[in-house]
């Protein structure tokens, strides 16, 4: 199953490595990365997943994130692909 | 008036160093004792503390600097400290840290890093701690510049203790400690309002109105969110029964009419039979850890599930819930409003907690060790503080025991670390010196953190050890006995050192007992020392924890003892 999360966050020391990791060790395999900066220090990612088992629901991962210091919004959607080759 | 070019200089703010604002920090944020072991890295911080407020308690290897923070932590609700150089100091912090992320224990940790201008090649103890503690903090910093460090100190503490508490993470380089910069104060946060869902409230109340078996599943994210009295205070409102989690015990006193037992692996029968008939679980700072649910299929099936936690992402995670709150416990408890007929399901229930209660007659002239902790529990009284280590002893305070507070019960929950005993009742003492602490310690598990015996000596803590020995690695032996064919691996602990020798080379009293009629003045005997004692009980090595639910096996499927 895929989905597609994108992440609000503060680019300070580790956020990178923390929301990806965070993703990577809940399960889920990243697919599909856009990292777009935006204006007074912040940064948005969307992100592509894919859980490794079919038991795994998107929602939680995303509230997960969501707990991370760093990020202040996560929004989930359905699975959408990239138009992009 | 004077124009700008003609007024005398603003006094430059005093300068001051790195490390000095590393001990106001500290200071500020209330910390008292800070538990930790020096090194080259973090050697600045060590010189800033003389003559500061700060009480250090030197411990003999970091691992027990975390442990003894989370114990403190968990009993005070402060956030515990540790600090720990760079390199191996910092590795050795880590089975503490992951402790306190597991069970969410505010802590705040402390390491030394090699000078920025170092960092990446390979330095001496250089270690990537930031990177390494990144999936066992809640929030980790790299300070590089002396002049974030009151902020961040201040944040620190406000993560770890907010919310669902953890550790967090405070990596300073030695040319950060070492550099200067102004004080200054970090602005105080604005206290957030709880929010609350009243439409939630209205929601639970009608489930809870409608059951005719409600059951409350408790956590330990009540004691976690300081939210006992608002639970006992729904307990009389409600009488509706309650079984508890290994972390949640002491929520609900263990000898209160209503409280079932512990459920789950080593729970009672009562207590996971009420979940398999309940029609309504209220899961209370919780998170249906497989060590509770069992198959978590085949868990409470009956049931419509209320789930409050201060944890937003564990509410459905792996439940769903007909109504979820995550926040603040103590006021969604107090909003509920409804008070179900639950009487006849309340004596049904008390009627199988009678019936399966355990037996402590076991035959035989040797030590049951069930039977000497609820004796010695009994005797300790209520305001006691129990810590153990992992294992069947662990299992057996547990089940045997008496706690008429969460912070009685000190245990490994989430991470089950071996050698967090020992440095937890060090912690535990610290937090309330005037308590009675005991350390229930297995053979195997002592030896992971002995050297503390130590600590207890040279800061005069009367903890009060009793070390159930049975020569093996017990809890892994009755896994392999009972589903691997009894193929006893590498379990055998019978060339253990001689414990009450070990225990006064360090300068503590101690002594041995190896049969029942030994038990009761052995007890007052501990009971009755001032200073830290240690008790080495002889028990059968085949002795065994009952009841069992075997992995991925239903709750209801216990395999139990029989004489
Ligand atoms: C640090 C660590 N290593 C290994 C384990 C796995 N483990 C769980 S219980 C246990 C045996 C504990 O033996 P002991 O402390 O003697 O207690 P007993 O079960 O005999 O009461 C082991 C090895 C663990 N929990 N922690």
């Amino acid at each position: 199953m895929t989905a597609r999360l994108d992440v609000d966050f503060t680019p300070a020391e580790g956020a990178m490595l923390r929301i990806l990791g965070l993703i990577e060790r809940r399960g889920y395999r990243i697919r599909e990365l856009i990292l777009a900066e935006r204006p007074a220090h912040t940064s948005s990612l969307s992100i592509l997943i894919e859980a490794h088992d079919a038991g795994r629901q998107p929602d939680t991962v995303a509230r997960q994130l969501g707990n991370l210091f760093d990020v202040s919004s996560v929004t989930l959607s359905p699975s959408q692909q990239s138009a992009c080759p | 008036m004077l124009s700008p070019a003609q007024r005398p200089p603003e006094p430059q703010p005093e300068q001051v160093s790195g490390a000095r604002l590393v001990v106001e920090a500290l200071e500020r944020a209330g910390a008292e004792y800070i538990f930790g072991y020096p090194g080259g890295a973090i050697m600045p911080v060590y010189d800033a503390l003389t003559g500061s407020s700060l009480k250090h308690i030197l411990v003999r290897h970091e691992q027990a600097a975390a442990l003894a923070a989370d114990a403190y932590a968990r009993v005070t609700g402060k956030a515990g400290v540790c600090l720990a150089t760079s390199g191996p100091g910092a590795t050795n912090l880590i089975t503490g840290i992951a402790n306190a992320f597991m069970d969410s224990v505010p802590m705040v940790a402390i390491t030394g890093q090699v000078p920025t201008t170092l960092m990446g090649t390979d330095a001496f103890q250089e270690i990537d701690t930031f990177g390494l503690m990144m999936p066992i903090v809640k929030h980790s910093f790299l300070v590089r510049d002396p002049a974030n460090i009151p902020h961040v100190f201040a944040q620190a503490f406000r993560i770890a203790t907010s919310g669902r508490p953890g550790p967090v993470l405070i990596d300073l380089p030695k040319n950060v400690t070492n550099g200067f910069a102004p004080r200054c104060e970090p602005p105080s946060p604005q206290p957030q309002p709880p929010a609350f869902d009243g439409a939630a409230i209205a929601a639970a109340d009608a489930l809870i109105a409608a059951a005719s078996k409600p059951l409350l599943y408790v956590g330990g994210g009540v004691a976690m969110a300081g939210a006992e009295e608002a639970l006992r205070r729904f307990v009389a409102r409600t009488a509706i029964p309650s079984v508890a989690t290994l972390k949640g015990l002491g929520s609900i006193p263990t000898d209160d009419p209503t409280f079932i037992g512990m459920l789950g692996m080593h729970g009672s029968r009562a207590a996971n039979i009420a979940v398999e008939e309940c029609d309504l679980l209220i899961c209370i700072g919780a998170r249906f850890d497989d060590r509770a649910t069992g198959k978590l299929a085949s868990f409470a099936p009956n049931a419509k599930v209320i789930h409050l936690d201060a944890d937003p992402s564990e509410i459905g995670k792996l439940r769903r819930a007909e109504v979820g709150f995550a926040g603040d416990i103590v006021a969604a408890l107090d909003a509920f409003e409804a008070t179900p007929d639950v009487g006849g399901w309340l004596a049904h229930c008390q009627g199988r907690k009678r019936l399966w209660a355990p037996r402590y007659d076991a035959p035989g002239q040797g030590i049951y060790a069930p039977a000497l902790l609820k004796t010695l529990a009994d005797k300790a009284g209520d305001g006691a503080i129990f810590t153990c280590d992992v294992g069947l002893h662990q299992m057996w305070v547990a089940q045997h025991c008496r706690f008429s507070r969460p912070q009685a019960h000190l245990t490994s929950g989430g991470l089950g670390t071996m050698g967090y005993g020992v440095p937890a009742g060090i912690g535990a003492l610290l937090a309330e010196p005037d308590a009675t602490v005991i350390t229930v310690s297995g053979d195997g598990s002592f030896m992971m953190n002995v050297q503390e015996l130590a600590t207890l000596r040279r800061y005069r803590l009367p903890l009060k050890i009793v070390l159930i020995d049975n020569s093996q690695l017990g809890m892994v032996r009755q896994w392999q006995e009972l589903f691997f064919e009894e193929n006893f691996s590498e379990i055998d602990l019978s060339d253990n050192p001689d414990f009450s020798e070990v225990a006064h080379a360090f300068g503590i009293e101690a002594f041995t007992i190896d049969h029942r009629s030994q038990v009761a003045g052995a007890i007052d005997r501990l009971l009755g020392t001032s200073g830290p004692i240690l008790m080495h009980v002889r028990i059968d090595p085949r002795e065994n924890v009952w009841p069992l639910v075997p992995p991925n096996s239903p709750n209801v499927e216990m395999l139990e003892k029989r004489w």
